[in-house]
């Protein structure tokens, strides 16, 4: 009972398990998130200007770079949030009805959200990177046909970030509570 | 190996419609993190979990699980059945905690 060999270029490198931290500033009601690679996420509140950033929760999570094999060339992938799936979209969304198409043609649609900087601005993931998560998760694929598709964020998920919906790890109490 | 076969040595139950013959076991993958569900199992691996929440479907069929086992009787809601369904992925169920599964999945011939 071994592994079918599959030819993957790319390959998983660098795997750095953390948290993403969720903060907030009661003044201007900004949320923001960031990734922590320490073993205790930091909960201390903190001035920013003229804002005071407080603590509001945290999920686990990972950082990950990939491996080009055959040149051997390390892509970062550090402003990378997490992959959100189609179908964990709301129903009315665009997202949701295009996955739905997408997915009668054996293609499962994810979006690839990234973090905010400092400064609030807003980077999608650069098209090459894109080339590069696809390939990574396509290449290890079994299953005859199934195609995975991860889209640059035009859907600004980022903004709507909420625990529920953004495939990143809970805390097994909190998923208790949801149900 | 084949779900079925295991389903059947296991005496698991199916959660929602799902072809478990068509599917083939290359090996197990224990996990409650989603996160590390994408980093380190592979195509083809039976998922054995206690998370049922909508967030593993979307992990398992990412990596391409084959099939994903509940512990513990957890239950999954029936919009997290749907997903599964859709995503061709099927879930089976146990009363047996995530050490007694291991156990006899090894007993069963799973390595």
């Amino acid at each position: 009972m071994t592994s079918a060999a599959t030819e993957c270029r790319y390959s998983m490198v660098h795997v750095r398990p953390g948290h993403v931290v969720v903060e907030h500033d009661l003044l201007s009601r900004s949320v923001r998130s960031y990734f922590s690679d320490e073993a205790v996420a930091p909960v201390e509140e903190y001035r920013e200007g003229k804002r005071i950033w407080q603590y509001a929760g945290t999920a686990q999570s990972f950082q990950f770079d990939v491996k080009d094999d055959a040149t051997g060339d390390v892509v970062p992938f550090r402003e990378l949030l997490g992959l959100m799936y189609y179908g964990c979209a709301k129903p009315e969304s665009d997202l949701h009805r295009l996955g739905h198409i997408a997915h009668d043609n054996n293609i499962s649609i994810y979006v690839a959200v990234t973090y905010e900087s400092k400064d609030g601005e807003h980077t999608l993931l650069s098209e090459d990177k894109l080339r590069v998560l696809n390939r990574l998760f396509n290449d290890r694929l079994r299953t005859p046909g199934k195609k995975i598709l991860i889209l640059p964020d035009l859907f600004d998920l980022y903004k709507t970030m909420s625990y529920g919906e953004i495939m990143i790890d809970f805390g097994l109490t909190s998923m208790e509570e949801e149900r | 190996m084949k779900l079925s076969e295991i389903a059947r040595k296991l005496e698991l139950k199916a959660v929602g419609q799902s072809d478990l013959e068509s599917k083939d076991i290359t090996g197990v993958y224990v996990s409650d993190m989603v996160s590390d569900i994408i980093a380190n199992a592979k195509a083809g691996n039976l998922l054995v979990t206690i998370q049922i929440h909508n967030n593993v479907i979307a992990a398992a069929n990412l990596v391409d699980i084959s099939g994903i086992l509940v512990t513990q009787g957890k239950q999954p809601t029936e919009d997290v059945v749907k997903m599964a369904e859709k995503a061709a992925i099927p879930i089976l169920s146990t009363e047996l905690n995530g050490w007694q599964v291991m156990t006899k999945l090894y007993e069963a011939g799973v390595r």
